[in-house]
């Protein structure tokens, strides 16, 4: 869009707006209200729902203004007697069909065909004709459809293709037979429910919170999503201290993730409220024996009284810190700052898959943060898969691709989804996407590394040429393929391409909410990683205080490395692997019972809002954490007040320098932190070590030449999504039920864990 | 002013008022003989609620809430639930039902209000206004006492025809 400023007179009104903007944005800035259905700013046009209509002065008939370009001179109308008849008839052909069951649907009190059918709808029906009745159905455990109730407006298709680039829902018949649906019956796709999210009706509902409430009564909190390194902005609804369910729809929230949201985050949100979260602080006071239940403070005082125990026979260093990625900075910063300032040990890291502390010691320009994906001009992924491990990033790269023209270079062993909308894909072997990265950095080593990735070395001068031709933004992508040097040399490329007109940017693809949080909270800058920490347990770790849980990644092979402590405490929501062996375990609140911040993958450091309280007997990590100091004697000062601790680390952190939740306060215009560069440095250790072992890499190894399923990574049953009792249907390959009148969960029974029974349906 | 004057007065403003009072007594009585005799009440009348059923029996009410929304006192509070099985099976006419329907008759100031939103008239206002118990703790009534087919009505009123006069059963007019 051009800057030109062109003359539009509306209603009378003369009006300066930008050359190229679309007639029923200008309208709506300037406040006249239009209304519309299928006029969704982020999709393709469609002019379905005829309701934006308007009288242009030259033009023979009204006009939809969302498909009309404002031009020089316009003259128009937005309210007339000719323009209100022709949106009232519209109103009335939508509703003569659309069933008046509006005291069931769960859409009822926020469904944008009720809004208008109070504004523009007729009093009373003209229509006597029998309506068009069609059952009630399902089309996947968690999205629920009565045909009805649609009006077409198509925006479940258009996100479908254009958001999740999966064409999963459709239009299918003409005319009046015109409905929505699936091919073969049944969605077999990620399951985003971003179709429910932006139908303006009751057509396509939440399956999961079918019956269960009405929005109005919905206490709405705005708050940040506790799954993936997106960080994407959600409201979450609750009534009398329970979870009901999680949206982005506009009118409650704005994030940088628009109405997107993934399948967990919308919908795996059951655990918050589950049977099995924690109730009281457990002891055990023997060795191998039970958790018994206690109070909290006889649990606080054997715990100090352990770790006390275990600093004095072996020394400060014989204790470990571990905290978790998917806690708030304020609890990891309050177990840093227990681990350094109190207990005085070098032994603190947090149980991430992977470390991005050499990524963020090298860091040589900025982090791309999702809007900058979405404008960029050129997306290098290496690693990683976003479609499954960040949704939310996946959407943004192809919508980039699609509607912003980029190109997009997949660089990746696995030939992963995405790969559809790639300009250039590298198959390469496994495991040598530091080949890649060693390629990318200096192209002296091209023949090398393309003879280990097992691709033409034409294909990386290719690569080479579409970066150094960008003009704009260029993003670079890496999952946790890329080794700890790599990482170096990525953050540091900013130096090689950035020139005049392009940008080079960054973006780490993490796997948890705030693992980009733990690196700055200085936790992951510890001694030992988390592998190597549960390895020295028993031998120079002989007691641990754990928030959260190692993941089984690291657990694996490890299994009993846990019980070779002489004292474990741990603080989590569930009883897990790592509760197994502890000597204490304290319930901890979930993201939806603290306040606090979480730094997602573009460095935006958003408000976590507490949204009930804490359910049960469980307190906030950090104030757990503050809870032990204080029992040990030191005060942390933080006041019982988050804002406290938060203020604490913008003197102490000089990334988060200044900042105050207040100023974090508006969702619509996140705070990037400001993370410090690093001057450009001498890499050839890095890179040379890097070539060392991609030389050693074999030439012959065979290539995945299978496309992942969807929904392998985004399905997988953990802790949390455990809770979903959907979620297993999913996991076990989504079975079409006998009916889809009935909720399969009461068709379909996949394990003995699953809650709710089957019973018969009709 | 003396003594005697005053006593003079007195027993004049005593012999008035008593005049008053013994000229009602041969005239018609206005005392309701309740509860030896059933009470008449307006066919409008506002006493305990009545949730409502259908020709089959199942419950009218869908749990849509406008009830709870429309109360002023906020002594409604419903539960609403799924469920899946086959029409004629059913709890209620629709897929849902209230699981739970309470009403706090400590907080209830029978406005009506909730009879007027209830779209699928499932809740309406009974005669019932034997309300009052020994423990405040009763005053919550559930779906077992709101239900028509199980809430017990009182013998102890009868309820006016449209076209019946009912106050002057107890006035002379």
């Amino acid at each position: 869009m051009s800057t030109e400023l062109i003359k539009v007179t509306i209603n009378g009104k003369e009006f300066q707006v930008a050359k190229g903007a679309r007639l029923i944005d200008v309208c709506r800035e300037q406040g006249f209200n239009i209304p519309s259905f299928c006029y969704y700013a982020d999709l393709a046009l469609q002019a379905s729902c005829r309701m934006c209509l308007v009288r242009i002065e030259k033009m023979p008939k009204l006009q939809t203004s969302c498909t009309i370009t404002c031009t020089d001179g316009m003259v128009v109308t937005t309210e007339s007697e000719e323009i209100e008849k022709a949106q009232r008839a519209m109103v009335e052909f939508l509703l003569a069909n659309h069933p008046l069951d509006c005291p069931i649907c769960d859409r009822g009190g926020e469904c944008e065909l009720q809004e208008m059918a109070f504004d523009w709808g007729n009093l009373e029906e003209r229509f006597t004709e029998r309506k068009n009745a069609q059952p009630e159905k399902y089309l996947s455990p968690i999205v629920a459809n009565d045909p009805q109730r649609c009006i077409l407006c198509k925006r479940c298709t258009r996100v479908c293709d254009e958001w999740m680039g999966e064409d999963a829902i459709e239009a299918g018949g003409r005319g009046a037979n015109t409905v929505i649906g699936t091919f073969g019956g049944w969605l077999n796709c990620s399951e985003c429910g971003n179709c429910i999210e932006v139908c303006p009706t009751g057509t396509l509902l939440d399956a999961t919170y079918r019956h269960q409430a009405r929005p109005w009564e919905l206490q709405q909190t705005v708050t940040t999503c506790t799954y993936c390194s997106d960080g994407c902005q959600e409201s979450v609804g609750s009534r009398a201290g329970e979870v009901m369910r999680v949206v982005a729809r506009d009118r409650y929230v704005n994030g940088h993730n628009g109405e997107f949201l993934c399948i967990k985050g919308r919908f795996a949100h059951t655990f918050i409220n589950d049977e099995t979260r924690l109730r009281t602080p457990m002891i055990r006071y023997k060795k191998g024996g039970k958790l018994i239940p206690a109070t909290w403070d006889e649990a606080v005082k054997f715990a100090t009284r352990g770790l006390d125990k275990a600093a004095e026979a072996h020394g400060a260093n014989s204790i470990a810190v571990v905290g978790s990625p998917r806690l708030t900075n304020e609890s990891l910063y309050a177990l840093k700052k227990f681990a350094t300032e109190l207990v005085g040990t070098e032994n603190y890291t947090a149980t991430d898959a992977f470390s991005l502390s050499p990524f963020f010691q090298n860091l040589g320009g900025q982090i791309a943060t999702h809007r900058d994906i979405r404008h960029a001009k050129t997306i290098v992924l290496i690693g990683g898969e976003p479609e499954e491990l960040q949704p939310f990033a996946g959407k943004q790269i192809r919508q980039a691709v699609r509607n912003g023209g980029a190109k997009l270079v997949i660089i990746n062993s696995t030939p992963i989804r995405l790969k559809e909308r790639a300009t250039q894909f590298l198959h390469i072997n496994p495991e040598t996407e530091d080949a890649a990265v060693l390629a990318i950095f200096n192209q002296a080593h091209n023949e090398l590394a393309a003879r280990k990735m097992g691709v033409q070395e034409t294909e990386l001068i290719e690569l080479r040429r579409t970066i150094t031709n960008t003009e704009g933004d260029v993003v670079i992508m890496f999952g946790g393929e890329v080794s700890a040097e790599a990482q170096s040399l990525l953050a540091q490329m900013p130096y090689l391409f950035n020139k005049e007109g392009r940008r080079a940017l960054l973006h780490p693809l993490p796997l948890y909410n705030n693992s980009v949080g733990a690196t700055d909270m200085g936790l992951m800058y510890g001694k030992l990683g988390a592998t190597e920490m549960l390895d020295a347990a028993g031998d120079s770790v002989h007691a641990m205080y754990v928030a959260g849980s190692f993941l089984p990644q690291h657990l694996t092979g490890r299994e009993d490395s846990l019980g070779k402590l002489d004292f474990l405490v741990v603080q989590e929501l569930f009883e897990t692997e790592t509760t197994r062996f502890a000597d204490v375990v304290f319930p901890a609140a979930s993201f939806a019972e603290a306040d606090g911040t979480f730094t997602n993958s573009g460095g935006l450091v958003q408000r976590v809002r507490q949204t009930i309280p804490p359910v049960n007997q469980s307190k906030q990590d950090w104030v757990i954490t503050a809870q032990l100091s204080k029992e040990l004697g030191v005060d942390f000062g933080f006041q019982m007040s988050a804002s406290a601790v938060f203020g604490e680390i913008a003197e102490r952190i000089p990334a988060y320098a200044g900042l105050r939740y207040p100023l974090l306060k508006d969702e619509t215009n996140p705070v990037q932190v400001k993370h410090a560069t690093i001057e450009q440095r001498d890499l050839s250790q890095e890179s040379e070590a890097i070539r060392a072992r991609v030389e050693k890499m074999s030439d012959t190894a065979t290539k995945i030449n299978a496309t992942p399923p969807v929904g392998h990574e985004l399905f997988k049953i953990g802790t949390l999504t455990d809770k979903l009792p959907q979620m297993h249907l999913l996991a076990s390959g989504n079975p079409k039920p006998p009916t889809l009148a009935v909720s399969p969960l009461y068709q379909i029974t996949v394990d003995a864990g699953m809650k709710r029974e089957a019973i018969g349906g009709d | 002013m003396s003594i005697i004057g005053d006593v003079i007065e007195s027993t004049k403003a005593i012999i008035k008022g008593m005049g008053v009072t013994f000229s009602y007594i041969p005239k018609g009585k206005w005392t309701v003989e309740y509860p030896d005799e059933p009470v008449t009440v307006q066919p409008r009348y506002r006493g305990q609620h009545l949730l409502h059923v259908d020709e089959y029996g199942r419950e009218k009410c869908v749990a849509c809430f406008l009830c709870a929304a429309a109360c002023p006192s906020e002594c409604i509070y419903i539960i609403a639930k799924d469920d899946p099985r086959s029409p004629m099976e059913r709890i209620g006419i629709e897929e849902r039902y209230a699981e739970v329907y309470n009403i706090d008759y400590g907080r209830c100031i029978f406005c009506g209000y909730c009879v007027e939103a209830c779209p699928k008239d499932a809740i309406t206002h009974g005669y019932n206004f034997e309300l009052s118990v020994y423990n405040r703790a009763d005053l919550l009534k559930t779906k077992d006492d709101l239900l028509i087919t199980k809430q017990v009505q009182s013998r102890n009123y009868r309820v006016a025809s449209s076209e019946e006069d009912v106050d002057s059963e107890y006035k002379e007019v």
